[in-house]
């Protein structure tokens, strides 16, 4: 990585630090939100936009994140960090239980089996009383934004962190080894199962902890909202909005979607949804590889716009 | 006794599913594109048999040719002008912008038709008749009958006539079927068209028997999604027979295991499929 690069990225992580002190509460709590959200679509990077694996199951990672936090906390008193940890332990296991026999699967198989995943979990966890069944948990209440909003920096930093050694290392090789053409990389003596699944568990321990730190912050969890499916949705948005399998894409498509959707949705607050979906099926169209790819194009403007539109269509 | 009926139950509600289902294997076989915003398509549809009844007092029924033909057009159109666009873009990218698509119908249809639950009620629609001790609800009978009537309508499109061997061409080979004189443009057009025609006719009967809101389109996407795998991509039958499957599996899992966990039994039986089966599936038409 090129040293101006590390710099600006260093600089403005220490400004962003600062935020809590200048910023207002409403501002605070949308920088919290959108800092998460940047954390789950850079570890959805990691499988997805490295490996290409097409994930719609982490959701559930960040559902069993929020629920080993919560019942560590509302059913046994435990503090946050055990919980955190505990929520953690359950994504991992979970990762190795269902990354074994899925990751066996290829392309579109492997999205589509993992579609089911987070309903199946609600499902489940709404039937457990030690979750609160139906209901829900509460959490004991802390008010302490500034607390959440420089954990969840710190979590998004060190998940770029670990992306940033991944694209350079001899484990993000072998993802994109993987990508590339599986079975060539096979060939030559990747162990492909191995790897996928590794990257699995890396980012469902990242997916996790952020689940754990957004229901320790909200102070309630209930079935519907830990395993909602769109959330899923929203971190691939994310992720291929700014650049699926590059270090900063994800975190840049993060800022730029949540930003245009809370305006949108401050502006015109009925119509935000039908802009966001506009909004997609034109990023879809005219750059397709995120905003990544045009930062770097050789001649931006209209120019690229029309190159990619023409090299897809029919 | 109450096994038979669940059984039966299932079956009629499953071939139902199936016709869900046809048109996203349809377009998935033919123009490898996994649409997600089949459920909103079949919404739609649902909602133009709603207003033919509601407003013009066309009964349900014969509101379904006018269903599947609106949705002919409005599929054509899609395909024609935007999705023909992105159409050899990666999997991951047709998946995306028929999501955006997804999220747009569904919020056009919050603005149009409100979120208030409807259910198309003609004066039949309660009505059941015994059968060996059975009983049997009129409506999915119809519904069933329809289901096998136009799958098997699309089996003879696809396999006896010129425009099904073109379609059928274009899934094997793009660059051959052009070359014969095949414009791809227009077979993907007419092929999304059919499918989402496919929908309509899927969501009038779907509105007749279960309700119509603008957001039962998601659920009724991943429902469409387990059945095309289940089904294969290739005969229609077999996509009416996974709907079978599925109905009956939920109908099962509804009475022994409860309600909550119908969801559960068909994704189960997906994966189950998937990994000791994987090369079934995905086979164009």
């Amino acid at each position: 990585m090129q040293r101006s690069v590390l710099v600006l990225v260093i600089m403005s992580v220490i400004m962003l630090a600062f935020l809590p002190w200048i910023a207002s509460d409403v501002m605070l709590q949308f920088a919290i939100n959108t800092l998460l959200l940047a954390t789950l679509a850079q570890s959805w990077n990691i499988l997805g936009g490295f490996a290409g694996y097409v994930s719609f199951g982490n959701s559930v990672f960040y559902g069993l994140g929020t629920y080993g936090t919560a019942i560590a906390m509302a059913q046994f008193g435990l503090p946050f960090w055990v919980g955190l940890m505990l929520g953690a332990l359950l994504a991992v296991i979970c990762a190795l239980i269902v990354g074994l026999p899925i990751l066996r699967l290829r392309g579109p198989y492997f999205a589509i089996a993992t579609l089911g995943l987070s309903g199946v979990m609600g499902a489940i966890v709404s039937n457990m009383d030690i979750a609160g069944a139906n209901i829900g948990l509460i959490l004991p209440l802390t008010r302490a934004d500034p607390m959440f909003y420089e954990l969840s920096l710190g979590l998004l930093v060190v998940t770029t962190v670990c992306v940033a050694w991944l694209s350079m290392s001899r484990f993000g090789m072998a993802l994109i080894a993987i990508r590339e053409d599986e079975d060539a990389a096979g060939t030559m003596g990747v162990n492909t199962t191995r790897y996928k699944v590794a990257a699995l568990v890396l980012a469902s321990l990242f997916t996790s902890i952020a689940g754990g730190i957004h229901a320790y912050w909200i102070t309630f969890v209930d079935p519907a909202s830990a395993f909602d499916p769109t959330l899923n949705v929203r971190m691939v948005i994310m992720a291929v909005f700014g650049g699926s399998g590059t270090v900063f894409g994800p975190v840049i498509g993060s800022f730029l979607l949540s930003t245009i959707y809370e305006l949108l949705a401050f502006w015109i607050s009925t119509a935000a949804a039908l802009l966001f979906g506009v909004v997609i099926v034109l990023a879809v169209l005219f750059m397709p590889k995120g905003i990544a790819d045009l930062a770097l194009a050789k001649e931006p403007g209209w120019r690229y716009f029309l190159r990619n539109v023409r090299e897809h269509r029919l | 006794m109450l096994l038979a009926q669940v059984l039966l139950n299932g079956v009629l509600l499953g071939a139902l599913y199936g016709l869900m289902a046809l048109g996203m294997a349809l377009v998935w076989g033919v123009l490898n594109i996994v649409n997600l915003a089949h459920g909103a398509l079949i919404m739609l549809g649902g909602y133009v048999v709603y207003y033919c009844y509601t407003l013009l007092g066309i009964d349900p029924l014969l509101a379904l040719p006018v269903a599947m033909a609106s949705m002919f057009a409005t599929g054509y159109l899609l395909q024609r002008f935007l999705l023909n666009l992105i159409v050899r873009g990666a999997l991951l990218n047709t998946l995306l912008i028929t999501f955006g698509l997804d999220v747009v119908i569904t919020y056009l249809g919050q603005v149009v038709f409100t979120a208030d639950f409807r259910t198309i009620n003609p004066s039949y629609s309660g009505a059941n008749f015994m059968l060996l001790g059975l009983t049997v609800p009129v409506l999915r009978l119809i519904a069933f009958g329809i289901a096998l009537l136009l799958s098997s309508a699309l089996w003879f499109l696809l396999n006896k006539s010129g425009l099904g061997r073109a379609i059928r061409a274009t899934a094997q080979n793009l660059v051959a079927a052009r070359l014969y004189g095949v414009d791809p443009r227009q077979v993907y057009a007419v092929t999304f068209g059919i499918g989402a025609a496919l929908a309509g006719a899927a969501g009038g009967l779907y509105g007749m028997i279960s309700h119509l809101t603008p957001y039962i389109g998601s659920s009724l996407t991943a429902k469409s999604f387990v059945i095309a795998i289940l089904g294969g991509l290739a005969n229609p039958f077999k996509v009416i027979l996974g709907g079978i499957v599925v109905g009956v599996a939920e109908s099962l899992a509804a009475l022994y295991i409860g309600p909550t966990y119908t969801d559960v039994v068909s994704f189960l039986l997906l994966v189950v499929i998937l990994v000791v089966r994987p090369a079934h599936a995905l086979r164009a038409a």
